[in-house]
């Protein structure tokens, strides 16, 4: 027999509380593993997001962005305009994965109170958004803007139109002119779903702007090159604005900082509320089994060995319930999941709670932590007791 | 086995309580001496001395040639678990434990485990067929036939029992004393406190306390037939 067997041998005697203590443990684990492994998939996701902006620079022509956009939205004409040359010198610039063209263009129909929004792109759009996929979950390819009379619809747009087939024809007053239906994009939960993509080269003929685009999207090979690649534009192109998806980044990151911070609070409360309750019921253990510990005294236990009794208990205690604690994690996650959402922003709506290594690695390193700590006191306690006292308790 | 001159004294307010005094006693291997006297004599107050349990005001008690009342708390540990075996009233058993665990126990703090040794000691208290059952299907005799087992699988010099049959029905109590003759035979000391005087009649010699002295009788050795006698 050894001192472990005997700890766990111990911990039986009293099966009621030490299941309780052990579904205390497990609870406050659970908790933990979900917490870390939700904040693990949290920024995931943030980032993932984040990357399927698929943008890090953007190319304007001078002046205030916003001012240009609202003055889309009302069917205004925007004054300046860049060379559509801008995007092939861009494409060539170092650092520079992906130089996408667009004009923005905006038809306004006050009568059906909508503001179709049409952006002519070509085939390094559909590069860029990579992520895209058509509903029925094909990825759209270059040939659907191959035609000039060719119109991708975001999902919005198709539900605003009113369109679910492939060739069906959009008539375009306004500018006298008929599109065909090439795809219909899933919905992305972005402004992409409004748009009606048409190609580039048609946008310019029919809006009257040849050889004129209205931004460059850009993709770097490296993120974190945007700012040498910023100075960079801006030192080559003049009239130019740039716009660095920094700023946002920043914001974003701040608050997955916030959420971690508000995450690692809960958790600290969590194990330090365990660890009360595991000292609490390894004393009350200790003070029952006084004349135990006599006994064990009297046929040959040093004070160590009854230190080491009591702490090998408590940690069993902290380890069972903590590996009872992941268990209980992983198969609560998507449940523990929803609940979570609904207190931290921007949650990403794919799942993210899924076993990560380093969490459950954590969440033993402080169960274990919590369990040496909270076994110190009643192990010194139980070591203390003098064998003959011990002998005559009740 | 020797006692001299041992006190053990206690503070109690202003007062000091002797709960021994000027106490000398010497047991030789394959003696069995009963310690009797009324409850608070100093019986059980003597088996802690003489087990290491608690240390005296004054005074010596030398076990296998060591001075015990010298030795430092740990290696009177180790001194008290490789020399001296301890029997309870009420047995004090582990109750999820099995037969052969609790028998096993102090090899544990001895970091000797040896599953022979505790199967052959099993087998010489009559519990062979028993060592996997729990302690709580046990009767009484069995329990105390564990707790001897227990005692003796160190392999100690000197056994001590503190009332060891107090809790037995008369047939279980003959079967215990029997044991204990027989390890008594095999060279073992035995020093025995109880209120039980035939059970005080099996042994070689009688000690009889009062209030913490050893009381002088003429007839100490032959005191069990008096004292039935009478």
């Amino acid at each position: 027999m050894s001192l472990t067997r005997l700890a766990i041998k111990s911990l039986l005697l009293r099966p009621a509380r030490t299941l309780l203590t052990i579904v205390s443990v497990a609870a406050s684990v659970a908790v933990l593993f979900s917490l870390l492994s939700f904040n693990s998939g949290y920024q995931e996701g943030l980032q993932k997001q984040m990357q399927q902006m698929g943008v890090h620079l953007m190319v304007v022509p001078i002046g205030c962005p916003y001012e240009a956009a609202s003055l889309v939205l009302e069917g205004g004409e925007i004054e300046n305009y860049l060379n559509e040359s801008v995007a092939e010198e861009i494409a060539g610039m170092e650092g520079v994965a992906i130089a996408a063209p667009s004009l923005m263009h905006a038809i306004v129909r006050p009568e059906d109170g909508r503001t179709d929004i049409y952006l002519g792109v070509d085939e390094k759009h559909l590069e860029l958004k990579n992520w895209w996929r058509l509903n029925d979950g094909e990825k759209p390819g270059p040939g659907l803007l191959s035609e000039d009379d060719a119109v991708l619809l975001g999902w919005d747009a198709a539900l605003i139109e009113k369109r679910e087939a492939i060739g069906e024809r959009i008539w375009v007053p306004e500018i006298e002119s008929e599109f065909s239906v090439t795809g219909i994009l899933e919905p992305t939960g972005t402004q992409d779903d409004g748009f009606f993509y048409v190609p580039l080269r048609t946008a310019q003929e029919q809006f009257g702007l040849e050889g004129k685009i209205t931004a460059v999207q850009v993709r770097l090979t490296d993120p974190s090159m945007a700012a040498e690649v910023a100075d960079a534009l801006d030192a080559r192109f003049a009239g130019v604005e740039i716009i660095r998806m920094e700023e946002l980044l920043g914001s974003m990151t701040a608050l997955m900082d916030s959420a971690r911070a508000l995450i690692f609070a809960i958790v600290a409360v969590v194990i330090a509320i365990s660890g009360v309750g595991v000292l609490n019921t390894m004393l009350m253990s200790v003070f029952e089994r006084t004349r135990e510990i006599g006994v064990l005294r009297a046929t040959g236990a040093g004070r160590l060995h009854i230190f080491s009794l009591v702490w090998t208990e408590t940690l069993a205690l902290t380890v069972i319930g903590g590996v009872t604690g992941l268990g209980l994690a992983a198969v609560a996650a998507r449940g523990v999941e929803a609940v979570i959402k609904r207190f931290v922003p921007m949650a990403p709506q794919e799942a993210m709670t899924r076993f990560d290594p380093h969490a459950a690695l954590i969440c033993v390193l402080a169960i274990l932590g919590v369990g040496l700590v909270a076994g110190i006191y009643p192990s010194l306690r139980a070591a203390q007791i003098r064998t003959i006292e011990a002998l005559r308790s009740e | 086995m020797a006692i001299r001159n041992l006190w053990r004294s206690y503070e109690r307010g202003s007062e000091t309580v002797h709960a021994l005094a000027e106490f000398d006693l010497t047991v030789q291997p394959g003696e069995m001496v009963g310690i009797v006297g009324r409850s608070g004599s100093g019986k059980t107050t003597l088996l802690n001395q003489i087990g290491c349990l608690d240390r005296p005001t004054t005074g010596q008690v030398i076990i296998a040639g060591t001075d015990v009342t010298a030795l430092p708390e740990r290696e009177l540990v180790a001194f008290r678990r490789d020399h001296i075996g301890f029997i309870f009233q009420l047995f004090y058993l582990l109750p999820t434990l099995s037969v052969a665990e609790n028998v096993g126990m102090p090899m544990l703090f001895a970091r000797a485990h040896d599953r022979e040794r505790v199967r052959a000691i099993c087998e010489r208290v009559g519990l062979a067929d028993q060592m996997t059952a729990l302690p709580g299907s046990l009767d009484g005799g069995d329990m105390q036939r564990v707790a001897i087992a227990r005692a003796l699988v160190n392999d100690p010099a000197l056994l001590l029992a503190d009332e060891p049959t107090g809790r037995l029905e008369r047939q279980a109590r003959d079967e215990v004393l029997d044991i204990f003759d027989d390890l008594r035979a095999d060279g073992l000391a035995i020093v025995m406190a109880t209120h039980d005087l035939e059970q005080a009649a099996r042994c070689g010699r009688v000690i009889e306390l009062r209030d913490g002295r050893r009381l002088e009788h003429a007839y100490e050795d032959s005191w069990p037939k008096a004292h039935c006698a009478t």
